[in-house]
């Protein structure tokens, strides 16, 4: 076998075993899993978090966008693993408290309005839809190393391939397994990665500091300066990435819906660190390839020009393991590994899209009376029209796969993690605020390509995947100037979330008078 | 304000006594350990160009990988991954105490 027909077969047989790991839970457990899989613990839980975080993003772009910026592109593996922090310390608990789960329900809940309601639902449903253009990107990517076949077929045949595995996955009530989806992960990319130092004569037990040394190497045989602070971008646009996919981290809609499977507060806060800790199991690695991609490329004498290095830059990680030489099989489990991530992301973020379009648009706004099955129906022809309209977007993809997710970060940060921030932790944040806002933080995110023309100055300080550093502060500001000349939100609301989501462990006030007295 | 408007007062900035005000103070703890790690290396590695110091930071290595690197690409997810055990540690303990006062078993 050759190393294409190889890295099919790996990949057929990883993910059919999903499916058959899946089938079998299900027959030997009549447990109901519900939203997200069966509760396993605080590490179990921190592996869930953690696969449903990865995706073709980190697994593909990641390396490929270090590969091209060095030093400047560690702000993505800082932004992504920082964000975690916001989250836990703001927001996690006092979410948990307020008892809803899906940005649509909290801002439809907390600010009490369905037109709130509507735009965070067609927010949160173009967040999914932007991440999953990534997405596809690197499975056609994938699919066209592959097969090798274009890349637009490649676009084409794998996303009838996710399509037709979430079908098949449905029909046959697969539970998901995120613990399994996270070793098979975390397997497929550590364990190339340790042959790759192994083969080319570094400290392979742990490849994450053995590319300290080709780093070295990099500069003193090749004159390659890999870690040059700032090369590719000045410290703003470094602060403004990093603290984008902060925010956004912290707003992602699919993120914080994972507070929903564990039981209870203390053990949702404690698997954030182990999800954050398996997270940087990944981000500790991905630098490595992009180095040793970078050192293969000059000893073979292939420097590429910076059109063409961009142009493989989001396969840079299965160029690097191919250049290398590594076996045909490994190459598959490489592979494999960043397509299951793919598939997963793709299935999970396609079916809570179509879910608030059925739920929070159809049924809540436009047919109050529509029947369960009218609903169903609704989220089935949802997901194929999500799906359709990512498939056509990533046909022409705007930019490289980290490039394209932030944009979905940016979008995050700037609209769902300012009502979030103010709604738990500011009681006057009201209905107007909250619209006032989303409509700001929507146009800070497309400020670049809406008003770049008018405006040239504009993308300097909202540049499109980096534009929450301005954004979300602004998005703030409006929020409270607009709730402040605005009537402050019903007292139910208010005594809510004083007493029950912030105030859940003192006395009652009441108490404390009638002590008092 | 009116007294009524006073007594659901949520504001991060001016938190309740009891729970909360200790809750705060440990999330404007960690956002400050976050903040300066995250952005004041970043703005020192900037300030520090050109100078003796940017050479200190850059030439030095640590695990083979020069200082600045390994700091923003390595240790800074693990500090992020220590600031949410401090985090969750004192959290455990403040709820354990408010839980107490309040006669209320330990969730």
């Amino acid at each position: 076998m050759n190393d294409s027909s190889w890295s099919v077969f790996v990949v057929l047989c990883v993910l059919v075993s999903f499916i058959v790991v899946g089938l079998r839970q299900k027959s030997r457990e009549s447990v109901e899993y519900g939203f997200g899989g069966r509760y396993t613990g605080r590490i179990g839980g921190g592996a869930a978090i953690a696969s449903n975080w990865m995706s073709a993003a980190s697994l593909m772009g990641l390396a490929g966008v270090i590969y091209l910026q060095g030093y400047q592109a560690l702000a993505y593996v800082i932004g992504w693993t920082g964000g975690y922090v916001l989250l836990l310390v703001l927001l996690a608990s006092q979410i948990r408290r307020f008892g809803k789960f899906t940005a649509p329900d909290f801002v439809g809940e907390r600010y009490g309005s369905s037109l709130a309601r509507l735009m965070a639902a067609v927010i949160s449903i173009a967040i999914s839809v932007i991440y999953c253009v990534a997405q596809f990107k690197g499975i056609g990517l994938i699919f066209s190393f592959m097969f090798g076949i274009d890349y637009s077929r490649g676009v084409l045949f794998g996303g009838l391939a996710v399509v037709s595995y979430l079908v098949l996955s449905g029909m046959l009530g697969v539970p998901r397994n995120q613990q399994m989806l996270y070793f098979v992960i975390i397997v497929s990319f550590i364990v190339p990665l340790m042959w790759l130092a192994h083969r080319l004569g570094y400290f392979w037990l742990l490849p994450q500091f053995g590319y300290g040394e080709a780093i070295g190497d990099l500069s003193r045989s090749f004159n390659i300066d890999f870690t040059a602070p700032f090369a590719h971008g000045s410290l703003f646009n470094w602060c403004a990435l990093c603290f984008t996919l902060m925010v956004g981290t912290a707003g992602l809609p699919h993120v914080l819906s994972r507070f929903y499977t564990v039981p209870n507060i203390r053990d949702a806060r404690w698997s954030v660190v182990w999800g954050l800790f398996f997270i940087a199991l990944i981000y500790w690695s991905a630098p490595a390839y992009a180095v040793f991609g970078r050192l293969l490329e000059a000893q073979q004498g292939a420097a590429l020009t910076p059109e063409a290095a961009r142009s493989i830059a989001d396969v840079i990680i299965l160029k690097t393991v191919v250049l290398a030489g590594l076996p045909g099989w490994l190459v598959g489990v490489l592979a494999a590994g960043a397509l299951s991530a793919a598939f997963f992301t793709v299935a999970g973020l396609l079916m809570t899209g179509a879910a608030s379009i059925s739920y929070d648009i159809y049924f809540s706004i436009l047919n109050p009376a529509a029947s369960e099955a009218a609903r169903m129906k609704v989220a089935k022809g949802g997901t194929l029209v999500l799906a359709a309209l990512a498939l056509l977007l990533s046909l022409n993809p705007p930019g490289l796969i980290a490039e394209i997710t932030a944009i979905a970060f940016a979008l995050a940060g700037n609209t769902i993690f300012p009502l979030f921030l103010l709604g738990i932790w500011w009681e006057r944040a009201n209905r107007q605020g909250a619209i006032a806002g989303m409509l700001t933080g929507v146009i800070c995110t497309f400020a670049d390509p809406l008003l770049g023309g008018i405006l040239p100055g504009i993308a300097g300080w909202f540049p499109l995947t980096s534009s929450a550093l301005c954004g979300a502060p602004l998005v703030v500001g409006v929020m409270i100037a607009v709730s402040l000349v605005t009537p402050a939100p019903p007292e139910e609301m208010r005594r809510f979330l004083a007493e029950e989501v912030h105030g859940h462990l003192d006395q009652d006030p009441s108490e404390t008078d009638s002590l008092k007295a | 304000m009116s007294h009524q408007n006073k007594r659901y007062q949520v504001n991060l900035f001016r938190p309740r006594k009891g729970q909360m005000r200790d809750e705060v103070l440990i999330i404007f703890a960690i956002l400050f350990g976050w903040g300066v790690c995250t952005f004041g290396f970043q703005i020192l590695l900037a300030v520090c160009r050109g100078t003796g110091a940017e050479a200190l930071l850059t030439r030095l290595t640590l695990f083979n990988l020069p200082l600045h690197f390994w700091f923003t690409g390595q240790f800074l997810p693990l500090w992020f991954i220590v600031l949410c055990v401090l985090f969750n540690l004192y959290i455990d303990r403040i709820t354990q105490y408010h839980s107490r006062r309040r006669d209320r078993s330990y969730e």
